[in-house]
């Protein structure tokens, strides 16, 4: 009966369109695929080493500012090429960050299935490590540690990946508890299927997306956390450099200098901006519950 | 309702006893204190007289009642550096850092609670995509570089505030102004999505349906429901009031509890890094606690029902 | 022999009212035995709530009873989790209510029906593939709705698509738990004129649980009509439509529309919907039975044998009052 009514309904309504992607969305991809670019081929575009210096052009302004384009953002006190340092910057905070994030997104999916599937004690002890971390200033956290350890560039990426664990932790948790008590992965175990099947072959799966836009959530703020230890003289250290310790270190030129601190300090922002629009976007495309 | 506080009290004791055993499984798995404190090529005896006066030659659960005991007595060590007992050292920054927090935290609720409020109010308004912006971007530039900002703007450009040290009010400005608006955007954010689910209830249409004043169906129903998860945020500001000052203070070289730990760390002072962490800690549950039972109070559902796992959602 | 007993079997829950509230135990299934012979069905009836799905799940071993056991072809029913109950749901199957829940949205209906004989590691590639084939020809599905996703189909098509699952493994027992309800009548009546039809062909036992006494009177050898977690009446399907003796499936059968005059009073049921938490003293259906004399609110009648071969929990039948 409504079936006669409907074609024409429809064909008055304006045609469906793909939702567009918004204009800031597409900038935020477009940058973050520069800086993975950057990241990726560090080597071939940095035109100099990041160690090489230029003691004749000690503290030279960028392009625009009075600059030189063999220098095109300008150079430290030492000589060393600006431009050369935060390609390498970009690569390193950029490997620290997505480690860190691919490790806290295992283990914290580890130990939510770990808890949906035994229950009792072991769930017990994840809530109470889960919300140990959630109470706690991270930073405080990830100072002590350096304080009692000293600091190693992958001990440094693993005491990151403590980071954010707790929010994927609770996700895979709380999704696999639902999904083990009807549905999918109840059936699947009344198959006959091990904890791998389900939890690897189906949960996960299922649960992926949402996963993927926790992780996008964390990774900006994975980028903060780096940067800032960093900047303290505490993270990544000399010889080697990422943007927060070039930052850290550019603020003694501050007056003379600007740019030498301006520079990764324009990238981080922009970075974590853009990250942080890209997920947004993608979690309201995919999981708007998630917060 | 008794036991609601028994057990969110039970739970934050714990919490603290996780964080005094977390300091002890760290302190030991970093290796020998005594190798790592005096140099290594200290003679054998004064090793062993300073294991002996540590305890460490005693089994490990022993030395873990001992530690635990120590600090529930306030014995948290001398700092490595100056021999002063690191409790004194750490009390003696904290005025200076409340001097920085209070005011920051001052400045987020007073900037960031009104805007998300007026946001949430005019939502797709012109005022409310610049507020939105804002708040994001107080959420994307980290501490430091808002810091180092100001300082080349106001400092050194135009010559009008200092850039670091602890003469006098003038010096306050620039760190509470990096340290707190990052926050009220933070802040800003959460209240106008707070705001903006109250405001698609039912009970606030059927309110508004039933002829109700705007101005008083916000006032009656929608602000005080924002409220709670809002009073949650501010909790867990007023907890990070000794933890959230450590990047500003180095940035400004401002002599607080932050810079206390960034130059305890750099150092390994370990006794003065165990402080400062029990302190933080502290100073987290008990505002949590505070929070959760302030939940309690404004919140009869909560009493009876499951409480929302942990606080960080 | 049977294939599937339950001897004496409870479940019992514990809930809370509110967060610190004092546990409550809560009998979902108290004191059930029943058994299923091989290829013979036993339907199972009563309301929302009355337990018949728990019992079910205790049949199928996904939950443990608290009280009593479960055997199942001679051997006493493993925990859940374990090896030897993983390699047991080859033997026995679960047809759900919500097939689309119970199926993975992502994976086409191919690998979900083909998933069984992956996990219990039967026939290699090919012949997994032959058997998936046959298995959907088996259950009435198109062969071109392999490579569907389960939101691509039909109620009844999915339906079919997790009965086809549950057989790959050519299970001895199937529990059907309400799995024609959510469909139309129309379907309904394909979906179970399937079912028998298969029972027949491939010898399965299955345990039928609805609360629709009509569809469980067309599939089962047996009935057993449940309230608040016991059997009150048991026997032969005929004779309990027929003649109902306990004054719960008097009224059961009486709510069935029937064509032309009625055969028995219709009974309409009054007072409170049962509440496992709050089980009356006595016979549990004493509130509501129209016929309740005093003795009712006090002792629970046992469930006993009539001289047609039926079991019958009630004071008013067989002179136990």
């Amino acid at each position: 009966m409504s079936g006669e009514t409907l074609p024409s309904a429809s064909s008055i309504a304006p045609p469906r369109r793909r939702a567009a992607v918004p204009v800031g969305v597409l900038m935020a991809m477009t940058w973050l695929v520069l800086i993975l670019a950057i990241a990726l081929l560090a080597d071939v575009i940095r035109p100099y080493g990041i160690t090489a210096m230029d003691l004749r052009a000690r503290l030279q302004p960028p392009i625009g500012f009075g600059g030189a384009w063999a220098h095109p953002l300008g150079t430290d006190e030492l000589g060393r090429d600006v431009f050369s340092r935060l390609i390498e910057s970009i690569r390193v905070s950029l490997l620290i960050a997505f480690g860190a994030t691919i490790i806290a997104a295992v283990f914290g999916t580890t130990m939510g299935f770990l808890a949906a599937h035994f229950r009792g004690w072991v769930e017990q002890v994840v809530l109470m490590l889960i919300d140990f971390q959630a109470s706690m200033p991270f930073l405080i956290l990830a100072l002590s540690v350096l304080a009692f350890f000293g600091n190693s560039l992958p001990l440094f990426i693993c005491l990151m990946g403590l980071y954010g664990w707790e929010r994927h932790a609770r996700i895979s948790r709380g999704l696999a508890i639902a999904a083990n008590a009807q549905g999918y992965a109840a059936s699947v175990r009344q198959l006959g299927a091990g904890p791998m099947r389900i939890y690897l072959g189906h949960v996960l799966p299922n649960i992926a997306s949402t996963l993927i836009v926790a992780a996008t959530l964390s990774f900006p703020e994975v980028v903060l956390l780096e940067s800032g230890l960093s900047f303290l003289g505490l993270g990544v250290q000399p010889p080697m450099t990422s943007l927060g310790n070039m930052v850290g270190y550019g603020r003694e030129y501050i007056t003379r200098a600007p740019w030498i601190m301006l520079c990764p300090s324009i990238v981080i922002v922009l970075t974590t901006l853009s990250v942080s629009i890209l997920g947004d976007w993608l979690r309201d495309r995919l999981d708007p519950t998630l917060t | 309702m008794l036991r609601f506080f028994a057990l969110r009290l039970g739970r934050a004791l714990l919490t603290i006893a996780l964080v005094v055993t977390f300091a002890f499984i760290v302190l030991r798995l970093s290796g020998d204190p005594a190798l790592m404190i005096m140099s290594p090529d200290a003679p054998p005896e004064a090793l062993a007289a300073f294991r002996e006066a540590w305890g460490l030659d005693q089994p490990i659960w022993l030395q873990y009642l001992k530690y635990f005991t120590a600090i529930l007595q306030g014995e948290l060590g001398q700092s490595m550096r100056d021999g002063r007992p690191a409790i004194q050292l750490v009390a003696e920054r904290i005025p200076a850092t409340l001097t920085l927090t209070l005011p920051a935290l001052a400045l987020k609720v007073g900037l960031g609670v009104p805007a998300g409020i007026y946001a949430a109010l005019h939502r797709n308004s012109m005022t409310d995509r610049v507020v939105m912006t804002f708040a994001v971007a107080g959420f994307t530039v980290p501490s430091f570089v808002l810091g180092l900002i100001l300082v080349l703007i106001f400092a050194v450009q135009l010559g009008w505030l200092p850039s670091g040290g602890q003469e006098g009010w003038r010096n306050v400005i620039l760190p509470v102004i990096a340290m707190g608006l990052g926050g009220a955007g933070v802040l800003a954010r959460f209240t106008r999505s707070a705001m903006l689910e109250v405001l698609g209830q039912p009970y606030i249409r059927t309110a508004s349906a039933k002829g109700v004043p705007w101005g008083a169906v916000v006032r009656g129903h929608a602000l005080p429901n924002a409220a709670i998860p809002t009073v949650t945020i501010i909790g867990f500001m007023v907890g990070s009031l000794m933890a959230g000052a450590v990047i500003v203070e180095s940035v400004f070289s401002w002599p607080g509890v932050g810079r206390l730990i960034v130059v305890a760390v750099a150092n390994r002072d370990l006794a003065v890094v165990q402080c400062v962490l029990l302190l933080v800690s502290a100073t987290m549950v008990t505002s949590n606690l505070i929070v959760d039972v302030m939940y309690g109070v404004l919140d009869p559902r909560l009493r009876s029902q499951a409480p929302a796992g942990g606080g960080g959602h | 022999m049977n294939l599937l007993s339950l001897d004496s079997v409870s479940r019992v829950y514990q809930t809370r009212r509110g967060m610190f509230g004092r546990p409550i135990p809560v009998r979902a299934v108290d004191h059930i035995s029943l058994s299923v012979a091989p290829g013979r069905t036993l339907g199972i009836v009563g309301e929302s709530g009355c337990g018949k799905s728990t019992t079910g799940r205790v049949a199928l071993g996904i939950e443990r009873p608290s009280e009593g056991a479960v055997r199942f072809e001679g051997a006493e029913m493993p925990g859940p989790g374990t090896p030897e109950w993983r390699r047991m749901r080859a033997r026995l199957q679960l047809v759900p209510q919500d097939p689309l829940g119970a199926m993975d949205r992502r994976l086409t209906i191919a690998t979900q029906v083909e998933e069984p004989l992956a996990i219990h590691a039967i026939g290699d590639k090919s012949d997994r593939r032959d058997r998936v084939q046959a298995l959907l020809r088996d259950v009435g599905l198109r062969a071109d709705l392999a490579e569907r996703h389960p939101h691509e189909l039909s109620g009844g098509q999915r339906q079919r698509a997790v009965l086809a699952r549950a057989l790959a493994t050519d299970p001895a027992l199937l529990v059907c738990d309400e799995p024609v309800s959510a469909l139309d009548v129309s379907i309904q009546a394909q979906v179970i004129n399937m079912l028998t039809d298969l029972q027949a062909a491939r010898g399965i036992a299955m345990l039928f649980i609805s609360h629709d006494l009509k569809v469980v009177r067309q599939v089962s050898h047996e009935v057993a009509v449940m309230y608040l977690g016991r059997i009150v009446e048991q026997g032969d399907p005929e004779a309990i439509f027929a003649d109902p003796l306990h004054p719960y499936s008097r009224a059961l059968v009486s709510a069935i529309p029937v064509p032309g005059p009625r055969r028995i009073e219709r009974v309409v049921l009054t007072g409170d919907p049962p509440n496992p938490a709050d089980r009356p003293s006595g016979c549990a259906f004493h509130p509501r039975c129209p016929v309740a004399v005093a003795a009712c609110a006090v002792t629970s009648p046992p469930l006993s044998p009539t001289p047609d071969g039926r079991l019958v929990a009630c004071h008013l039948v067989g002179g136990t009052a």
